[in-house]
């Protein structure tokens, strides 16, 4: 047991906090340097890491202190968490406010589209649809799309840029779906989530982690127990060429989309 | 019609959503899927929500990048390396603990916190004189002058990373105001940055103190 568990356990939470900051201060500053580089952010980032770890007597890390098992180790368990806070600092209040600035710069729209995507967390047809009621009748969807990759690449290149890759999830691909609107979207999406629906949940993940998070085939392979990454390569081949045929069979072609 | 690429449908998708839900795996799940601690039964009971869930998606890729990243990389096998030995039936002490505070302690932030520009190379960064280590009493913070510096910033942390106390100045000796309590037995700690030119700020080891007294 660490000097922090047991600390804890013997009922000295202040005491247990000291030894815990002590050994783990440098892993949550890197944890936090991770997502943002700009010394203020890390440090009221890291001041609210403190405060929520410090909430109800250490509530957290009694929680975790207290599972019978440990399935990760204490480390990782904790670069998690600090992830979330980080993310979620961002997300709320003063957090929200520094990112506010990142869009001080960007046209009237893109700003509009940084708030939906970025602060709030819409979906980009959600956010289009915002738009397109309350301001901007006569943005075509295809305007919007062009309009959405350029805010992603204007607001992910600077010093926050990586909290906010977090913030507005997987980026628009780089060619627009030749869909002339939100609706046909949904309606080859539903096809779509049809075909990869039917794929087993291992090779969905798989697939989804290699491909759409870009994630290292060895590092796909050590979540999902593979053996190694060519097995990795194999279950993603043989799940797209399942995908393929299955599209084909509906008549989605690339040209639709 | 050509023969569609699902790679490509992937990358098209357009509306996933990264919203939290009720149903979204808790953080020892994310962190052991990222780790890949996960036995086959724990993997079988959790890859369903994990297909269907962008959100929990790239949570974990997300912690694997940062698990890859690294200086989270070297500051995991630093404390890991440490835990293996304190697994080995080594307990430490509350008084081990304080002096594993005190020498562990004073670089916590030096090489992970950079600010604005660089130091210019061969830069001198300024030298913390006192408090160090246990005072009778610190009632101002005083440092060695940098050559060259027009302006220093001090900073006084408590334990838990607060700041407590933090200003500008061009002299090189600040004295704490009285809204500033400080605890005997508490470990504080603080630096100081110089500036050395235009948005250039060159800054000193974090230093540890603490008031002589009972805790």
């Amino acid at each position: 047991m660490e000097g922090w568990a047991a600390e804890l356990a013997s009922g000295r939470p202040d005491a247990a906090w000291d030894l815990f900051l002590d050994r783990y201060r440098r892993l949550i500053f890197a944890a936090i340097r991770h997502y943002a580089q700009d010394y203020d952010d890390v440090m009221d980032v890291f001041a609210r890491v403190c405060e929520a770890l410090r909430e109800g007597d250490l509530q957290r890390l009694r929680t975790y202190a207290a599972q019978p098992d440990h399935r990760a180790r204490f480390s990782t368990w904790l670069v998690t968490v600090v992830r979330h806070l980080t993310v979620d600092w961002f997300r709320h209040r003063d957090g929200r406010r520094r990112l506010s600035v990142v869009a001080e710069g960007l046209p009237p729209l893109r700003r509009r589209i940084f708030e939906h995507v970025f602060l709030d967390q819409r979906r980009h047809i959600e956010a289009y649809e915002l738009i397109h009621a309350r301001e901007a009748p006569t943005l075509s969807f295809k305007e919007f799309l062009g309009e959405l990759r350029a805010t992603y690449s204007a607001v992910t290149d600077g010093r926050r840029g990586r909290v906010l890759g977090e913030l507005g999830g997987t980026p628009p691909a780089e060619e627009a779906p030749a869909a002339a609107s939100p609706n046909d979207i949904a309606d080859t999406r539903a096809l779509l989530e049809q075909a990869f629906g039917a794929l087993s949940a291992e090779d969905r993940v798989a697939l989804e982690l290699y491909v759409v998070e870009e994630l290292p085939a060895a590092d796909v392979a050590r979540i999902l127990g593979f053996p190694n990454a060519k097995a990795v390569h194999n279950r993603v081949y043989r799940a797209l060429a399942a995908a393929r045929a299955r599209l084909a069979q509906v008549g989605i072609g690339r040209g639709d989309l | 019609m050509s023969h569609p690429d699902p790679l490509d449908l992937l990358r098209h998708r357009l509306d996933a959503s990264t919203r939290e839900t009720p149903e979204c795996l808790d953080d020892a799940t994310l962190a052991a899927l990222a780790e890949g601690g996960l036995g086959a039964a724990g993997r079988a009971t959790v890859l369903p929500h994990l297909a269907g869930c962008p959100r929990c998606r790239g949570v974990v890729a997300s912690v694997v990048r940062s698990l890859a990243d690294r200086a989270v990389a070297r500051e995991v096998a630093a404390v890991e390396g440490r835990g293996r030995r304190r697994w080995l039936g080594i307990g430490l002490s509350a008084a081990a603990a304080a002096i594993l505070f005190v020498v562990a302690v004073p670089r916590w932030v030096n090489d992970s916190i950079g600010h604005r520009g660089p130091p210019l190379p061969g830069a001198v960064v300024p030298r913390p004189l006192a408090p160090l280590g246990t005072v009778a009493e610190a009632k101002a913070l005083r440092w060695a002058a940098v050559t060259g510096a027009d302006r220093y910033r001090v900073i006084l942390f408590d334990a838990a990373g607060r700041a407590l106390y933090e200003t500008q100045l061009s002299d090189t000796v600040v004295a704490l105001p009285d809204s500033v309590t400080l605890a005997p037995g508490r470990p504080y700690l603080w630096k100081v940055e110089a500036r050395t030119g235009w948005d250039r700020w060159s800054a000193s080891e974090l230093v540890q103190f603490s008031i002589a007294g009972e805790r």
